[in-house]
């Protein structure tokens, strides 16, 4: 039966509250995502952080308002076979307040016979506008930086940020890694949840294999024979890390660009940060002072992820060739980024 | 090939799992009576979880991509015409290899690299033209279809067929047509993602979860899909009797508004983005888990429609149909008002009659 106070002109409410209740109108958000950039790259991100459960709220921004909009629209429709999310979009960055972490993908491409130092500096430009919108709307936020070249593009967002530095991760290698363990779990017929190793570096053409601690099962790789009794010679496995190199060209070349690796290996990335899951990722953090790095330059080192943040970096047993290659990767990103105006 | 009908179940048939029921035809009290010809076996199947999307376009890649997220496969299949494009998507999902759980995903423009397939999904199709009629664009579908459709038979005779592609319930009835398969086995993705946008639109106004609002929208997904307002609710409750939060009541009227805005969405979507992907993407991956794990969860797919609510000649279109290994077990007697009935049978004839137009008989 329901009660005098519930009946309007005969129609009822569909919910009635327990009197004495004590409901806030407005609940706080426990996760929140912006996106910046709803490109292939950014809408991988945004709809894989919505399949694995990771978010209360997504904000996308952008500044192509048709496409933020239907790309927001999209995604919301997709409510009935999700968990209850917020999904919202804007051109403006005040929809990403109060974001746990914002996850920028927004950058220039490549023109045809364009120079790195020509391209960097139009995407310095660009982070200038973005950056410090991010920051004025989510001061505790931790920035998480995909856009290309995404080591330098990470130190001019922790530089612009005024942020602490664990506070401030690029994507880095942790796709390259990825890639890396896949291609030896295929040529071993195992998973690549056992094949345990980092590339580090630049996340580039001078990005470092760490052979030495790459291990199958917990063994080292440099001891075993695959399948087909094939053993691992350094050789061979430059040859293996040619092809991780040349991965993300090729699957330009074929498809125009990379979207699903890139997200999954982002919202990865957000799981460990968001749940504090202290997990260990080959990313692209502050590297001054590790492995004999003397520059001041973002690169990619183990590093543990939780809520606050890049944790620490891991201290893992180098052989001499692989520091020496790591310090000379730093070198390589450091000359780049000091021929940017800042 | 033999005669199923004269020789009993088919191998298929053989190794799939029972329905759990002895469905019969039109029994006026039961929930669900079986399509006419259908072939649901009694035995239990092993388990294996391989599917083929067809077309690596937006929508073909928003369904792999998701199936894979759910852990729904051990093999995934890619299949187009486009080399460079499909090698590329392929690459694409394997670099993902350490944030999946083990799938084996290949990809080749020869259907043989579909052989053996549970489930194969159907994407391709030509994008209307400038100026282009739905005859003509129909017809350069079916002969788009006439390609794949018996190319995907061949490899995965006991395969169940889903079809994405639009006009999506007369691309349904073709593959049928064309298959050869009982219609148990062929499926169109249909009002699945209508109706769920129609439990999102009404979630949100009441504020409540979209799982907690049940009802269907049927029919042609299109711009003739029936919403069945008779049997929406929430939370059980009829939604015809309440108002929301603000006050709002909810009568025919009003309910009409969030049908229209609920078939305007795609072209919404399309106009402000280019395409859909994403919700097509996940709809399609809820109707794969119900049949790959045998759910026998009830959705609004495109399937046969004949025999049932009075609709007596072959059309495909959506009605409540429960889901398992053995595809389409049943359809859900649902009952619907005169109006309703009346509406769904509009919507057969409008589809039957752009069959008869068509060079698909």
């Amino acid at each position: 039966m329901s009660g005098d106070n519930m009946e309007r002109g005969g129609v009822k409410p569909l919910f009635v509250k327990i009197p004495g209740s004590d409901l806030p109108t407005q609940i706080e958000t426990r996760f929140k995502v912006t996106v910046v950039g709803v490109g292939n790259v950014g809408m991988a991100c945004a709809q894989t952080c919505l399949t694995e459960d990771l978010v209360d709220e997504l904000a996308l921004v952008d500044i192509q308002a048709d496409k933020l909009r239907g790309e927001m629209l999209d995604l919301q429709h997709a409510a009935a076979f999700l968990p209850r999310v917020k999904i919202v979009a804007d051109t403006d960055y005040a929809i990403s307040a109060g974001s746990d972490i914002c996850i920028v993908t927004a950058g220039a491409r490549q023109r045809e016979g364009e120079s790195r130092p020509s391209l960097l500096g139009r995407n310095l430009t660009l982070f200038k506008s973005i950056i410090p919108q991010l920051v004025h709307y989510s001061p505790n936020a931790i920035l998480l930086i995909v856009s290309n070249p995404v080591d330098i593009l990470t130190y001019v967002s922790w530089k612009l940020s005024g942020f602490p530095p664990n506070r401030v991760i690029g994507t880095g290698t942790n796709l390259d890694s990825s890639r890396l363990r896949f291609l030896i779990a295929d040529k071993f017929d195992v998973n690549a949840h056992n094949v345990h190793g980092y590339m580090v570096g630049e996340h580039g053409d001078s990005s470092v294999p760490l052979w030495s601690t790459l291990t199958l099962a917990n063994v080292p790789v440099l001891n075993v024979r695959d399948k087909n009794g094939v053993s691992y010679s350094k050789e061979s496995l430059q040859e293996l890390h040619r092809t991780v190199v040349e991965s993300a060209y090729e699957v330009i070349k074929l498809k125009g660009y990379t979207s699903w690796a890139i997200g999954y290996s982002t919202a990865s990335l957000v799981k460990s940060l968001l749940r504090d899951q202290r997990r260990i990722y080959p990313v692209s953090v502050r590297a001054k002072g590790f492995y004999g790095i003397e520059n001041e330059v973002y690169l990619s080192l183990p590093s543990q992820l939780g809520r606050a943040g890049v944790l620490g970096v891991a201290n893992v047993k180098m052989g001499e060739e692989e520091m020496q290659k790591l310090q000379q990767s730093a070198k390589t990103i450091w000359k780049l980024q000091s021929e940017l105006e800042f | 090939m033999s005669n199923r009908q004269d020789e009993g179940l088919s191998a298929f048939a053989r190794r799939m799992h029972a329905s759990g029921t002895n469905l019969e035809q039109h029994t006026p009290n039961s929930i669900f009576s079986r399509i006419p010809g259908s072939e649901i076996p009694q035995h239990k199947i092993k388990h294996s979880a391989k599917v083929t999307v067809v077309g690596v376009g937006n929508v073909g890649m928003a369904c792999a991509q998701t199936m894979l997220s759910a852990g729904l496969l051990n093999e995934l299949a890619l299949v187009d015409v486009l080399e460079d494009r499909l090698q590329g998507e392929l690459l694409d999902l394997q670099h993902s290899a350490a944030f999946l759980p083990r799938v084996k995903i290949v990809a080749d423009t020869d259907y043989g690299v579909s052989a053996d397939s549970d489930i194969c999904i159907v994407t391709a199709g030509a994008r209307q033209r400038e100026g282009e009629s739905r005859i003509d664009l129909l017809d350069r579908n079916v002969n788009l279809f006439k390609k794949i459709i018996p190319e995907l038979v061949r490899h995965s005779p006991d395969t169940i067929l889903l079809i994405v592609s639009n006009p999506v319930d007369i691309l349904a009835y073709v593959s049928w047509k064309l298959s050869g398969l009982p219609p148990n086995r062929v499926i169109g993705s249909g009002t699945n993602l209508d109706s769920s946008r129609l439990r999102s639109l009404l979630a949100d106004k009441f504020e409540v979860s979209a799982l907690n609002v049940h009802g269907y929208i049927i029919g042609e997904h299109g711009d003739n899909s029936v919403p069945l307002w008779s049997s929406l609710s929430v939370a059980n409750v009829p939604v015809l009797n309440f108002h929301d939060k603000k006050g709002v009541q909810y009568n025919k009227e009003t309910l009409e508004e969030f049908h229209k805005a609920v078939v305007k969405s795609a072209y919404e979507v399309i106009r402000l983005k280019g395409y859909t992907s994403w919700a097509i993407g996940f709809s399609v991956a809820s109707i794969v888990k119900s049949l790959l794990r045998d759910q026998m969860h009830v959705h609004p797919v495109s399937v046969l429609a004949n025999s049932f609510y009075g609709i007596d000649y072959d059309v495909f279109l959506s009605l409540p149909a429960q889901l398992g290994s053995a595809g389409v077990l049943g359809i859900a007697n649902l009952p619907i008002t005169e109006d309703e009935a009346q509406r769904l049978q509009n919507s057969a004839k409008i589809l039957r009659g752009m069959l008869d137009k068509s060079k698909m008989q």
